[in-house]
C-alpha cells in the first residue's frame, strides 16, 4: 500500500537540524468564559516539547485538555469565550528562528496552519466539507500555500492521495465525502494535511472513529511518513495500545495539567505517577487470567500510591486534584502555583505539588530528543 | 435528474384536478350560483331585449349548468386537458374556442304522457363555396348559432312551463316530495309518480297542452341544433390543435373558456395579466434575497453586534406591519398630491402618456423625457415596496440562523487548520453548506409572494392576475376563477420544483436518480 511518495515537488526538511525541538510549549494555560459562573480552567502550567522525526503522544481522558493545547498551538481555539491567560508556544520555523504561536497575527497565523502545522481530526465523517469534492478541498489547501497553477495542484493533490493508499486518486480526486467510507475520508484529512509538507503535524485522535485494521493502516501511514519528511507529530489520542506502538515521548495529562512526561519505554516500564499506574494497570492483558479489572479509581485512591515517589519521605508528593494539598504546601503567589513539573529522574517528570521540599525546585522543562528508531539501530 | 423532473411534472396534473375541483366545488356552492351576477346586472355583455329564459339558455349551454356539477367539472377538464377526444374544436378569429352544439335534452317523463317523440328531419349538410370569404363562413355560422340559441331557449322555456305545470299537480296529490322549492317537477321524479299526478290531480288536459308545446318547441330547437351542426362540420373556422387519430384523438391547447363578465377568451385576459403580476415578483422577489441574505449573513459574523440587532429589530418590525395598511400609508404619504409628497404615481402601470413614449429614456429639446421603461419602474415602485418590506424578516433570521450553525460545523475547524482566510470560509464554505435553508425558503416565500400581490395589485389599481381574481370573485366568473386557479398553480408548481432542482445542484448528496 505505502510506498515512500513520488515528490515532485522540493522536499523542505533535509537542512533542518534534527536536534532541536520543533516546537516547545512552555506554561501555557487556556481557561473558557462560562456564561454566569467563574471562568473554566482547561489547561494551565502545560509543558511539552516535540522534535522533528519524533512522535509526543499526549494521552488522557475526555476534557484533560489535550485536544485544547493542540488547537491553541493552532490558534483555532475561539477567542471569545476562549483566552490564552499565559505562557507561550514557541516554535522554530525552517530558518531557525523562534516564533511564540500565540502572539502571532492572523495573517502571520494564516501561513502557519496547513503549511507549517498541519492538523488532522477525530471526526472524519464531519471534517469535510460536504458540498466540495475531496480534490477541491486538497488543491485548496495546496494553492493556498504554495505558488502552483491549478494544473500542478491537481499532480499534488493526486500524489498525495496516491500516498496515503487512496486507490484510483485520479478518479476519486472528482467524488465527494459523502461517497467515501469513514476510512478512506481520514485518508482524504491526512492527505490534505500532507500535502502541504508540513514540519508538523497534529493527529488529534485521528483513529478513534475507524476499526482496527484501518486505525494499524493510518497510523503505520502517519510513522512512515514522519521518517521520510522529518516531520514531528503530536498524537493526541487516550489509546495506551496506540501509544505504546507509535509513540518515542509520551505526556500523560490530567485535570489541564502535566502529571507525567517520559520517554515510551520509561513510562510503560516505570510509571512514577499513581494516575499513570491506574491507567496502565486497567489495561487488559492478553494472555492472563482476570477476574476483573483493576479500575484507576482504585490506584489514585491508595494513600500508599502517593507515597512511591523517590524522595516521598522528603515530602515529594504526586500532585492530584482529588486529594487535600500536603500540610507542608508552599504554593507560589501565582494560578496553578501549588503544582510543579518535577524532574525526579533522569529522562523523567512528575507533576507535583509545591510542597516545601520542592519550593526552590527549577526543573529543567521537559526536552526529550529520543526516538524508537534510533534505538532499534 | 430528466426523469424526476418528469416524473415531478406528471405528479402536477393529479394536484392540480384536486385544486380546481375545490375551486370549482366552492364556486358552485355559492349562492345564487355561477349565474347570480348575470341574473342581477342587466346582462350587459348578452343581446339585448333577452328573456330570461334566453339567458339562461345561454348559460346552459355555455356552461353547462343543467347537467350535476361533478358531470359540469368533467366536462371542463375535458376542455382543459391537451388531449381531446371525439371532433375537433374550431377557433373562431377572436380566438373564441367553437365546440359543436351539445345534445338538446328531452322534456323529463315525456314518455309517460306522450308515446312519441315528434320526428326531426336531418337538414342536408352544408358545403361552403370555395369562393366564399372568411366573414361569409362566420355570418353563416354566427347567424346559425343565434337561431340555434333562440329556439333552445324557447324549448327550455316551454319545458320549464310543463314541469311547473306538472309540479302543480304534483303539490295537488301530495306528492311535495318530488317538487323543487322554484316550484317545478324535480327532473328525477318516479314514472308512478307522474302517473298519479297526470290522472289523479284533475289536471290531466292542462299537463297534455303544456306537454304538447314543449314537445314542439323541442322539435324546432333540435332542428335548429342539426342544421348548426350541419354548419359547424363544414367547418367554417380553422381546427385546434393537431390530430392525433382523425375524428377521434387529437392534441391542441387548453381552452379556458371565456369569461362572461368580459365576453373575451380567458387566455387572453390571463396573457396580459399574468406577465404583470410576474414582473412585480420578479423584480420583488431578488430585492429581498440582495437586502435579506447579505444582511442575514453580516447579522451571523457579526453576533450580537449593534447591526444584528438592529436589522433583526427592523426587519420584525417591517414583517409586522400589515400589508393594506402599509399601502394605503404609501399612497397617502408618498404618493398624494396634497397631504404627501407626490413623488409617485397613485394608481396603474403607466402614464397616460406611455403609449406615445420611446421605449429608452431620451432628452427632448432639453427636457427629459422617461420612456416606456422608466415609467412603468416608476409605476412598480410603492407596489414593489409594498411586497417586498414584510419578506426580509424571516429569510435573513434563516440565513442568520443557518450561518451560524455552520460557523460551529467541523468542517469550518477543518478550513481554518488548512489556513483559509476567513472571508474565504464565509463565503466558500459556510455560506455555500447554508444554501438549503435559503433555497428552502423560496419555496415558501414565492406563494406568499403571488398571495400577497393580490392585495397590492388591487389598492395600486395594478391590472395583473390579483385584481383579475377578485373582480372574478365578485361577478362570480367560474372561467377566470378556475382559470387563475390553474395558473398560479402551475407557477407555484413550477417554483417549488425549480427549488428541487437546486436543492440537488446546492448540494451533491441530494441526488434524485
Amino acid at each position: 500500500m505505502t510506498q515512500a511518495p513520488a515528490q515532485t515537488s522540493e522536499p523542505k526538511a533535509s537542512k533542518v537540524n534534527i536536534h532541536e525541538p520543533i516546537m516547545e510549549v512552555n506554561n501555557l494555560a487556556v481557561s473558557f468564559d462560562n456564561g454566569s459562573g467563574p471562568r473554566i480552567q482547561a489547561v494551565d502550567g502545560v509543558q511539552m516539547s516535540v522534535y522533528p522525526r519524533q512522535t509526543l503522544a499526549v494521552v488522557g481522558e475526555s476534557g484533560c485538555g489535550k485536544s485544547v493545547t493542540s488547537m491553541s498551538s493552532m490558534q483555532l481555539i475561539p477567542r471569545p469565550p476562549g483566552r490564552f491567560d499565559r505562557g507561550r508556544i514557541d516554535y522554530r520555523l525552517e530558518n531557525g528562528k523562534l516564533v511564540n504561536l500565540l502572539e502571532l497575527s492572523e495573517k502571520e497565523m494564516r501561513s502557519i496552519r496547513g503549511n507549517e502545522i498541519a492538523m488532522i481530526f477525530q471526526e472524519p465523517m464531519t471534517s469535510l466539507n460536504p458540498v466540495y469534492t475531496v480534490g477541491d478541498q486538497i488543491i485548496e489547501a495546496i494553492t493556498l500555500h504554495q505558488p502552483v497553477s491549478t494544473k500542478q495542484a491537481w499532480d499534488i493533490a493526486v500524489e498525495a492521495m496516491d500516498a496515503v493508499g487512496i486507490p484510483d486518486p485520479n478518479g476519486r480526486m472528482k467524488a465527494y465525502p459523502h461517497q467515501f467510507s469513514g476510512g478512506m475520508r481520514q485518508r482524504v484529512m491526512i492527505a490534505m494535511a500532507l500535502a502541504c509538507q508540513p514540519r508538523l503535524l497534529l493527529a488529534d485522535e485521528p483513529t478513534t472513529a475507524l476499526d482496527v485494521t484501518i486505525q494499524a493502516q493510518i497510523l503505520e501511514l502517519i510513522q512512515e511518513l514522519k521518517q521520510t519528511r522529518d516531520m514531528a507529530v503530536i498524537l493526541i489520542t487516550h489509546d495506551l495500545g496506540v501509544v505504546a506502538e507509535n509513540s518515542d515521548v509520551v505526556c500523560v495529562m490530567y485535570a489541564g495539567r502535566v502529571v507525567e512526561y517520559a520517554n515510551v519505554y520509561d513510562l510503560f516500564d516505570n510509571p512514577r505517577h499513581p494516575y499513570t499506574r491506574g491507567l496502565l494497570a486497567s489495561i487488559p492483558k492478553i494472555g492472563s487470567r482476570h477476574d476483573r479489572l483493576v479500575t484507576i479509581d482504585e490506584v489514585v485512591k491508595n494513600p500508599e500510591e502517593f507515597k512511591k515517589l523517590p524522595g516521598a519521605d522528603k515530602g515529594i508528593t504526586p500532585w492530584w486534584p482529588w486529594n487535600d494539598a500536603p500540610k507542608d504546601l508552599a504554593a507560589r503567589n501565582e494560578p496553578a502555583g501549588d503544582y510543579c513539573l518535577h524532574k525526579i529522574a533522569d529522562d523523567h517528570w512528575v507533576g507535583c505539588w509545591r510542597t516545601e521540599a520542592l519550593k526552590d525546585d527549577n526543573s529543567p522543562p521537559p526536552e526529550l530528543e529520543f526516538r524508537c528508531a534510533d534505538q532499534k539501530q | 435528474m430528466g426523469t424526476y423532473i418528469l416524473r415531478r411534472l406528471i405528479l402536477m396534473v393529479p394536484t392540480l384536478i384536486g385544486l380546481t375541483l375545490m375551486v370549482f366545488l366552492l364556486i358552485a356552492m355559492s349562492p345564487g350560483g355561477i349565474g347570480a351576477a348575470l341574473n342581477v346586472s342587466s346582462g350587459g355583455q348578452m343581446d339585448s331585449g333577452t328573456s330570461k329564459a334566453q339567458q339562461q339558455a345561454y348559460l346552459e349551454d355555455r356552461y353547462g349548468l343543467d347537467d350535476p356539477v361533478l358531470i359540469q367539472y368533467v366536462r371542463w377538464l375535458g376542455r382543459v386537458s391537451p388531449v381531446k377526444f371525439g371532433q375537433r374544436d374550431q377557433i373562431a378569429p377572436t380566438g373564441e374556442v367553437v365546440r359543436a352544439p351539445k345534445q338538446l335534452k328531452t322534456p323529463p317523463r315525456y314518455d309517460v304522457i306522450n308515446d312519441t317523440l315528434p320526428e326531426v328531419e336531418a337538414p342536408d349538410p352544408v358545403v361552403f363555396d370555395e369562393s366564399m370569404t372568411q366573414e361569409e363562413q362566420t355570418r353563416a355560422y354566427r347567424l346559425a348559432s343565434q337561431h340555434y340559441t333562440r329556439l333552445r331557449a324557447d324549448s327550455i322555456r316551454t319545458r320549464t312551463i310543463y314541469l311547473e305545470t306538472l309540479g302543480r299537480a304534483l303539490r295537488e296529490i301530495d306528492q311535495d316530495k318530488y317538487v323543487e322549492r322554484t316550484g317545478t317537477m324535480k327532473t328525477d321524479a318516479p314514472k308512478r309518480a307522474v302517473e298519479r299526478a297526470l290522472t289523479e290531480s284533475g289536471m290531466e288536459s292542462e299537463i297534455r297542452e303544456s306537454l304538447d308545446n314543449a314537445l314542439s318547441a323541442y322539435a324546432s330547437a333540435e332542428r335548429a341544433r342539426l342544421e348548426l351542426k350541419a354548419v359547424f362540420d363544414a367547418k367554417p373556422f380553422r381546427e385546434a390543435g393537431f390530430p392525433i387519430i382523425p375524428g377521434t384523438l387529437s392534441v391542441a391547447a387548453p381552452d379556458l373558456g371565456m369569461s362572461f363578465s368580459r365576453g373575451r377568451p380567458v387566455t387572453a385576459l390571463i396573457a396580459e395579466a399574468l406577465p404583470i403580476t410576474l414582473l412585480l415578483n420578479f423584480i420583488a422577489i431578488p430585492i429581498i434575497y440582495i437586502i435579506a441574505v447579505p444582511s442575514g449573513m453580516l447579522a451571523a459574523t457579526h453576533r450580537g453586534s449593534w447591526f444584528d440587532v438592529l436589522s433583526g429589530g427592523l426587519y420584525v418590525a417591517l414583517w409586522s406591519v400589515p400589508i393594506v395598511w402599509a399601502c394605503v400609508l404609501m399612497l397617502g404619504y408618498l404618493a398624494n398630491n396634497q397631504s404627501g409628497l407626490g413623488a409617485f404615481p397613485v394608481t396603474g402601470l403607466h402614464s397616460i402618456e406611455a403609449q406615445d413614449m420611446t421605449w429608452l429614456p431620451s432628452f427632448n429639446d432639453g427636457h427629459f423625457v422617461r420612456g416606456f421603461i422608466l415609467d412603468t419602474l416608476w409605476h412598480l415602485c410603492l407596489p414593489v415596496a409594498a411586497l417586498v418590506y414584510t419578506g426580509f424578516a424571516v429569510l435573513s433570521k434563516q440565513t442568520r440562523a443557518a450561518m451560524l450553525d455552520n460557523f460551529n460545523a467541523d468542517y469550518v475547524r477543518t478550513a481554518k487548520a488548512k489556513g483559509v482566510p476567513s472571508r474565504d470560509i464565509v463565503l466558500r464554505h459556510v455560506f455555500r453548506n447554508s444554501l438549503l435553508p435559503i433555497i428552502t425558503m423560496f419555496v415558501s416565500i414565492f406563494p406568499a409572494m403571488l398571495a400577497g400581490s393580490v392585495v397590492v395589485e388591487k389598492v395600486f389599481s395594478v391590472p395583473g392576475m390579483g385584481s383579475l381574481v377578485i373582480e372574478a370573485i365578485f361577478l362570480r366568473d367560474r372561467e377566470v376563477l378556475l382559470a387563475n386557479a390553474f395558473i398560479i398553480g402551475v407557477v407555484n408548481m413550477l417554483a417549488l420544483l425549480l427549488a428541487d432542482v437546486l436543492y440537488a445542484l446546492a448540494d451533491p448528496r441530494i441526488s434524485y436518480d
